[in-house]
C-alpha cells in the first residue's frame, strides 16, 4: 500500500510535532517539576560557587586575628585597612565571614570525598556480593550487618578520637596530602587532619550503599538482557561494569544526594562534639562548637555557622527527594 | 525457631565479643592516659619521678602488662595468677608483660623525634600477678575502676550516679514521642493531601534534616537566652538542676534542687529530643498506614459498611505499626546509653555525656565500659526486633 504524498507530508508534520524524549530528558522534566528541589539546587548552586570563589570573596584570611576587635558586630569597618568584617569577628578577633566561606568549602568537601568513596566502595562490594551470591555474598553481607550492629556515633567517636591522637597511624601519600589541601585550601598538615575525618565518615558509610546495591544487582541478575549478554560470551567484570552498575545507578544517586546530608551533619557532629576537625581549621561544625561559650551574651552568633549546615542538609535531603521522584516514581512515599 | 534463636543469640555473642576487642584494642592505641602527664612533670624538672615510680603507676593501671593478657583480665578477670593443679603452678614463669621497658628516641621518616620502646629491663611474670588489684571482669558486671573522672573509684559509682538521669530524659521523651508522634501519623495518613497534611509533612522533612546540636542551641536561643535577656518568663538551661536558687518571672521563686527546679531543667532537653523524633517516628506511620490503607482488606472493611474509626483502629493501624517496632525497639539502647549530642548540649549529667567526657578525658575504663554496654544493649534490640517481628507477623518465617 503507498502513502499519498500529501499524507506523507502530514506524517511527517506530525512526526516533527511529538518530539521523542531519552529518558534523560523525562527524569530532568519530572525532576524540575519538584519545586523544593529545584529551589534546593539553586540554593546548593548559589553555596558552591561561593565557597569555591572563598579566596577571592573574602578579604581577610582564615587566621587573619584582629587584635583586641572581638566580637565586632556585623558589618563594622577596620579602621586601619577600610576593610568590613560583614559578620563581624570571632572571640579571638578572626573575620567571621571569611571563616564561614572557608569552613563551608571544607565542610562541604568532607561532605563529597566522603559519598565518593563511600558509594565507591558500596557499589563495588554490592555489586561482587549480589553477583556471585554463596559464600562470598555471606561473608560480605554478615561484615556489613555485623558493623551495623555496633553503636555507630560512639565507636565513630572512639575512632575519631583514637585517629586524632595519633595523627601517623595511617600513612597517607604526600601527593594525596597536596590534593586534599589544594581542595580545601589547607596546608597538608590541616588536611591530614580533614582526610582521616573523610576515613572515619566513609568507613561507616559504606555500609548501607552496599546493602541497597546488593538487593538491586539481585533483582537485575535475574533480567534477560543479563542472560544474553551472558550468551554472547560477555565476561563477568563487563557484565558488572557495562550492565549491572549503570542499571542500578538510579537508587545509588538518591542514596548519595542523602547521603551528602547525612555526611555534613555528621562531620559537623563529631567537630561540635570536639571530636572532629579541630579548631585554627575552620569548619561549621567547630565553629558552632566554639559559639556555645558566647552565645549567653551574643544570641546570634550560633546562627552564623548552625543555619548553613541546616540549609545544607535540608537542600540535600530536598534534592535527593526530588530525584527518588524522578528516577522511579513508584518509590514515592 | 528453635535452631534459629540459638544461631542468632550465638551470632550477638561474637558481635559482642569482637566489638568488644575491637574497641579496646583502638583506644590502647590512642597516646595519652595516665601516664602522660607524669612524663610531662618530668620533663619540667621540678619533681624528681623515679624509674621506680613510674613502674609502679603503670602497674596500678596495668599498663605493664601485654595488651592480650589485659585485654583478658579485664573482659573476664584472669588469669590472676599461675594456674594451680594439685598443688603445683604452671605457667608462673611466663612472660606477661614489661615492668621497666628500655626507650630510646629515634627519628622517624618524617624528620621528628618519637620515644619508641625498643627492649625491657625487667619483665613481668605470670607470678607477679598474685595479689594485685583485679577486676572481676566486665562480662561479670564489674566495670574496673576509673582513671580520670573519679580517680580509682569503680567505674560502676559513676555509672549509678548517671543512669537515672537518662531513664528520666528518654524514657519520658520516648514516651511522649509516643503519645503525640502516632496519633500525628495516622491523622497526617488519613487526610492525606489535605492542608494539615501538606503542613505536617513539610515540618516532619524539615525536622529529620535538622540536626540535633544546631536545634539543641536554638532552642536554648529562643526560650532561655533571649526571654531571659528580655525579662520574660523563660526555661532554664544546662545541666538537670541548678546550683543557686532563681526567680522566674510569672512563675515565680524556684529553689536549688527542687521538684519544680528539676523539672524545669527536663524541658527543654526533653522537647528537643521529642521533637526531632516525632519528625522521624511520625513520618514512617504515615507512610505504612498509606500503604496499609491501600490494601485489599481496608477496601472489604469499608465495603462492609464499618465505620471509619474501626477501620482505621481495628484494621489499618494494628497492621501499620507492625514495621513500627523495628524502629521503637531500638529506643532501648538509648535509654541507658543516652542521647551522646543533647546531653552534651544542655550538660545533661547522664550516660551519653559521660561518655563524652571519659574520651576527652583519657578516661579509657570509663568510655570502654559504656560502649560495651551499649554494644551488648544495641544487639539484644537487633534480637528482640527480629524475634518480635516474626510474633507479631506469623507471615514472616525466619530461618
Amino acid at each position: 500500500m503507498t502513502v499519498p504524498a500529501a499524507q506523507m507530508d502530514n506524517i511527517k508534520a506530525e512526526a516533527i510535532t511529538i518530539e521523542e524524549r531519552s529518558p534523560f530528558q523525562v527524569v530532568m522534566m519530572r525532576f524540575v517539576k519538584h519545586r523544593l528541589a529545584m529551589v534546593s539546587m539553586a540554593v546548593m548552586i548559589v553555596i558552591f560557587i561561593v565557597t569555591i570563589l572563598a579566596p577571592y570573596i573574602t578579604t581577610y584570611k582564615v587566621d587573619e586575628l584582629n587584635v583586641n576587635n572581638y566580637f565586632l558586630p556585623f558589618g563594622s569597618v577596620d579602621e586601619d585597612t577600610g576593610r568590613t568584617h560583614y559578620l563581624g569577628t570571632d572571640n579571638i578577633g578572626r573575620d567571621y565571614f571569611s571563616r564561614l566561606l572557608y569552613a563551608g568549602r571544607i565542610s562541604l568537601s568532607v561532605a563529597l570525598l566522603s559519598v565518593l568513596i563511600s558509594e565507591t566502595i558500596g557499589i563495588l562490594v554490592g555489586a561482587v556480593s549480589g553477583f556471585y551470591g554463596g559464600w562470598i555474598d555471606s561473608i560480605l553481607m554478615r561484615f556489613v550487618e555485623f558493623m551495623l550492629t555496633i553503636p555507630t556515633l560512639p565507636l565513630l567517636l572512639i575512632i575519631s578520637s583514637m585517629l586524632l591522637r595519633n595523627e601517623n597511624l595511617i600513612p597517607i601519600p604526600e601527593s594525596l596530602l597536596k590534593v586534599v589541601g589544594d581542595i580545601m585550601l589547607l596546608g597538608p598538615k590541616d588536611a591530614r587532619n580533614a582526610i582521616l575525618i573523610v576515613i572515619v565518615l566513609a568507613g561507616f558509610g559504606w555500609l548501607s550503599s552496599a546493602q541497597l546495591m546488593r538487593g538491586t544487582i539481585l533483582s537485575l541478575r535475574e533480567q534477560t538482557f543479563v542472560e544474553a549478554s551472558r550468551s554472547l560470551g560477555a565476561t563477568d567484570v563487563w557484565i558488572i561494569f557495562k550492565h549491572m552498575i549503570p542499571n542500578a545507578m538510579a537508587p545509588i544517586i538518591v542514596d548519595a544526594s542523602l547521603g551528602l546530608a547525612g555526611f555534613v551533619v555528621a562531620e559537623a557532629a563529631l567537630a561540635f562534639l570536639g571530636f572532629g576537625i579541630q579548631d585554627p581549621i575552620p569548619t561549621w561544625g567547630n565553629m558552632l562548637s566554639a559559639t556555645q561559650t558566647y552565645m549567653f551574651d551574643k544570641p546570634w552568633l550560633p546562627l552564623v555557622p548552625g543555619l548553613p549546615i541546616f540549609i545544607c542538609s535540608l537542600a540535600f535531603n530536598y534534592i535527593g527527594d526530588g530525584l527518588r521522584d524522578a528516577l522511579d516514581p513508584r518509590l514515592k512515599l | 525457631m528453635t535452631a534459629y534463636l540459638i544461631r542468632r543469640v550465638l551470632q550477638s555473642i561474637l558481635v559482642v565479643f569482637i566489638s568488644a576487642v575491637a574497641s579496646y584494642v583502638l583506644l590502647s592505641f590512642a597516646p595519652g592516659g595516665p601516664l602522660s602527664g607524669l612524663r610531662q612533670i618530668q620533663q619540667g624538672g621540678r619533681f624528681k619521678i623515679t624509674e621506680e615510680d613510674i613502674a609502679r603507676i603503670r602497674a596500678s593501671f596495668e599498663l605493664d602488662l601485654n595488651l592480650p593478657i589485659r585485654f583478658s583480665r579485664w573482659l573476664v578477670g584472669a588469669p590472676k595468677g599461675p594456674i594451680t593443679m594439685g598443688g603445683k603452678e604452671y605457667f608462673a614463669d611466663t612472660v606477661v608483660g614489661c615492668r621497666k621497658p628500655i626507650e630510646a628516641e629515634v627519628t622517624n621518616s618524617r624528620g621528628t623525634l618519637e620515644i619508641i620502646t625498643v627492649g625491657c629491663k625487667e619483665e613481668v611474670l605470670l607470678k607477679d600477678l598474685v595479689g594485685r588489684r583485679t577486676s572481676r571482669g566486665i562480662l561479670f558486671g564489674d566495670f574496673g575502676l576509673s582513671w580520670r573522672l573519679l580517680r580509682d573509684r569503680p567505674v560502676s559509682d559513676l555509672i549509678a550516679s548517671r543512669i537515672p538521669k537518662t531513664l528520666q530524659l528518654i524514657g519520658l521523651e520516648t514516651l511522649l514521642s509516643l503519645i503525640i508522634g502516632i496519633p500525628l501519623g495516622i491523622y497526617s495518613a488519613v487526610k492525606q493531601y489535605s492542608r494539615f497534611d501538606y503542613i505536617f509533612t513539610t515540618l516532619a522533612f524539615m525536622g529529620s534534616a535538622m540536626p540535633s546540636f544546631f536545634f539543641g542551641l536554638l532552642f536554648i536561643l529562643l526560650f532561655s537566652i533571649l526571654p531571659k535577656g528580655a525579662g520574660l518568663p523563660y526555661i532554664p538551661a544546662g545541666l538537670s538542676e541548678s546550683v543557686r536558687n532563681y526567680t522566674i518571672p510569672l512563675i515565680g521563686d524556684v529553689i536549688a534542687g527542687s521538684a519544680k527546679d528539676r523539672t524545669l531543667h527536663l524541658i527543654l532537653p526533653v522537647a528537643v529530643l521529642t521533637i526531632l523524633n516525632i519528625a522521624g517516628w511520625s513520618r514512617f506511620i504515615r507512610a505504612s498506614m498509606l500503604d496499609v490503607l491501600r490494601q485489599d482488606y481496608v477496601r472489604t472493611a469499608r465495603a462492609k459498611g464499618l465505620s471509619q474509626n474501626v477501620v482505621i483502629m481495628k484494621h489499618a493501624l494494628r497492621n501499620a505499626l507492625i514495621p513500627f517496632i523495628t524502629i521503637v525497639v531500638f529506643t532501648i539502647p538509648g535509654l541507658f546509653g543516652g542521647a551522646i549530642i543533647t546531653e552534651s548540649i544542655f550538660a545533661w549529667p547522664g550516660m551519653g555525656r559521660l561518655y563524652i567526657l571519659a574520651l576527652g578525658d583519657y578516661d579509657y575504663p570509663v568510655a570502654m565500659a559504656l560502649f560495651f554496654i551499649l554494644s551488648v544493649l544495641t544487639v539484644i534490640a537487633t534480637l528482640l526486633r527480629d524475634i518480635l517481628y516474626t510474633i507479631v507477623d506469623p507471615r514472616i518465617r525466619l530461618h
